[in-house]
């Protein structure tokens, strides 16, 4: 049951669900301390989040299992200091900069990749990536070595009439919105858009897709490309957020905690799956973290027992209990008319 | 030519090493199409539990203790080289037991399964030996250094590499020339036929699994003495691991082996050059490789592809 393959809220632009979440996400700086949580962790969401969802491209939408990421989450974090610091300081200079320095590492790598599946795909993916790692780590006079790239300046946003300053950290979380919002709504067209189809077509089966007529081997250069490059945007942005770039993010861990956010909040069968990850994550990070040491085992565990048991995740565990009750209900009614109503095939 | 001596037996020797840490990962992967990222973390918690057994407080009643430090290290070492496996090999009977579910599934899942897997014993063993770095003892026989040709050679890199080169002997003797290795590689070919024939092959995947991983754990005390025991020794394992069975090809013996040499050649040889990038030299040898061979070296066909 993917949202790509069965909602009629594919054709639209914004969809209820939407709503409540922008309205909730719009909201955030006003309550967030109330709860006991701190509005840095707000951009800290938001920009997970976006790089979840530009990694479930690859991982949910194209069903290419990519565990090296990071790499151009942390690409983004480098171009944008690095172009700040030797090109010019202007925001959105910088950040086309991260997103063009991740695009054009992930089209190098997808020139290599591309032709590759299963777990082949996987290991050359983990290769590049420790590869840009290495890099990261080993080249000091460029990345700063392991101590990062620090002093990253939060530029300010100049719309040339008016210009914000992000230094707070509630401005910046506006700002994030705003891009993360954009960033979302252009995902959700790729993905519902005949390209999006195409790349899903592949997923299912790409001797099919072949067969068809699809250059199998551009369409997942390209989902592969766009998803780093968008990683590199949130990258960007987290190199502002943090005031710095560090080699971490690229690491082999680093890169499978957006795999593990990704699959436990669903990514394999929702759009918004990963977003619903990275919230339970982060959160769990924070509210775990505060009590135990170990909160990684624990959530290690979390994630075994969703591969084994839920491999839909939380969004894909939701959405079945909600057709169960709406079907209850149904029933109850006396509806035998279901499979009319319904169009069969999905509730098979 | 002398002066690539040093470095080409230098490669040699952590090229049989690199075979000997991606041993426990093949047999996993070509005999029962699985992969098992919690490999690295199983040859850590092989590394720790050796140390922990050698050391000076041995996990024991204080009775048991008294007698086991009063043995010699030589004989310590000797039994922890098998003790510390089959703690780890209980550890791997846990993993397959959870694994089975994932049988016949995508492979994908076995492989998040066991990253899964891998946070977990990690994260037990920072938070039972902390962050800290440790020293696992060797007997006097294997330490120290002797003189050649004007250089100092590490005793042990050598007795590392023959255990090593022992061990890969001994597995290629289990899987080629047993009973046991046939059917092992029947279930693998054609689990069917094998099961109409009467052979319990779920208890046959287990054991093949835990051998698996009693052979990481043996790597890891082979190796620790050499990288030195720290939480992070894992994911240094088991990337080099995959590594090789990617560039010598899923599924083959002796491809894993030949890969392993060449890494470590390569590794060994950028070393001489430009000491500071030499890990990278193994990931574009890969690259290389796979570019021109897709499967590997001498890879075949498998499931893992789809």
């Amino acid at each position: 049951m993917t949202t790509n393959s069965s909602a009629p809220d594919a054709a639209r632009l914004v969809t209820p669900t939407m709503i409540v979440l922008w309205l909730v996400l719009a909201t955030v700086p006003l309550w967030i301390t109330r709860v006991g949580l701190y509005p840095y962790l707000g951009i800290e969401i938001l920009i997970w989040s976006l790089y979840a969802l530009a990694f479930n491209l690859v991982l949910g939408t194209a069903g290419l299992p990519s565990f090296g990421h990071g790499a151009y989450f942390g690409i983004g974090a480098y171009a944008f200091g690095l172009c700040q610091f030797n090109l010019v300081a202007n925001l959105w200079v910088c950040l086309a900069a991260a997103m063009l320095g991740a695009g054009l590492a992930g089209a190098l790598v997808a020139l290599f990749i591309s032709h590759r599946r299963g777990i082949y795909y996987a290991f050359m993916t983990i290769a590049f990536g420790q590869i840009f790692w290495t890099v990261a780590i080993k080249a000091h006079s460029l990345t700063g070595g392991e101590d990062g790239l620090l002093k990253i300046a939060r530029l300010p946003a100049d719309f040339g009439v008016v210009a914000f300053n992000l230094t707070d950290n509630t401005a910046l979380y506006y700002f994030v919105l705003v891009v993360f919002a954009v960033a979302v709504i252009a995902l959700w067209r790729l993905v519902n858009s005949p390209y999006g189809r195409v790349i899903a077509a592949i997923k299912q089966s790409e001797t099919r897709a072949a067969h068809l007529g699809y250059h199998v081997w551009l369409y997942k250069a390209s989902i592969f490309t766009l998803s780093a490059a968008v990683s590199g945007l949130a990258g960007g942005l987290f190199a502002m957020a943090q005031l710095a770039a560090f080699p971490d993010v690229m690491s082999l861990h680093q890169s499978g905690y957006v795999v593990m956010m990704t699959l436990v909040g669903g990514g394999l069968v929702s759009f918004w799956g990963p977003v619903v990850g990275v919230f339970v994550f982060l959160i769990a990070r924070d509210v775990i973290g505060a009590l135990t040491n170990a909160w990684m085992l624990y959530f290690g565990l979390l994630f075994m027992a969703i591969v084994l048991f839920r491999p839909e995740g939380i969004a894909g565990a939701f959405a079945a209990a909600f057709q169960k009750h709406t079907l209850g209900i149904l029933r109850r009614q006396g509806h035998s008319a279901l499979r009319l109503l319904f169009g069969g095939e999905r509730w098979r | 030519m002398f002066d690539l001596l040093p470095h080409l037996l230098n490669g040699l020797t952590l090229g049989l090493l690199f075979a000997l840490i991606a041993l426990g990962f093949m047999l996993i992967v070509g005999l029962m199409e699985q992969i098992n990222l919690a490999h690295g973390s199983l040859f850590a918690l092989g590394a720790y539990l050796a140390m922990q057994f050698t050391g000076s407080r041995p996990p024991l009643p204080a009775e048991l203790a008294k007698v086991w430090l009063a043995l010699p290290l030589g004989w310590r070492y000797a039994a922890t080289l098998i003790i510390a496996p089959v703690i780890v090999g209980l550890v791997g009977i846990a993993i397959e037991f959870c694994m089975r579910r994932t049988y016949g599934k995508d492979p994908l899942y076995g492989l998040l399964l066991t990253f899964g897997a891998a946070m977990v014993i990690e994260e037990a063993i920072r938070l039972i030996w902390g962050t800290r770095d440790y020293v696992l003892q060797v007997p006097q026989g294997v330490s120290g250094g002797f003189l050649f040709q004007d250089l100092v050679w590490s005793t042990y890199r050598f007795y590392a590499a023959g255990i090593a080169a022992a061990i890969i002997a001994l597995v290629w003797l289990v899987i080629e020339k047993t009973p046991f290795g046939a059917t092992v590689k029947a279930g693998a070919h054609d689990s069917e036929i094998v099961r109409a024939l009467g052979i319990n092959l779920t208890r046959l995947r287990l054991l093949v699994f835990v051998l698996g991983t009693m052979l990481a754990a043996v790597a890891g005390i082979i190796v620790a003495p050499i990288w030195g025991i720290r939480p992070h020794m894992g994911v240094d394992a088991v990337i080099p691991a995959f590594l090789v069975i990617v560039l010598g090809g899923v599924g083959s013996f002796w491809g894993a082996v030949v890969a392993g040499l060449l890494v470590g050649l390569c590794v060994g040889l950028s070393g001489a050059y430009a000491s500071e990038w030499s890990l990278l030299s193994m990931y574009i040898l890969l690259v290389a490789v796979v570019s021109v061979r897709a499967r590997g070296l001498w890879g075949k066909k498998s499931v893992l592809e789809a």
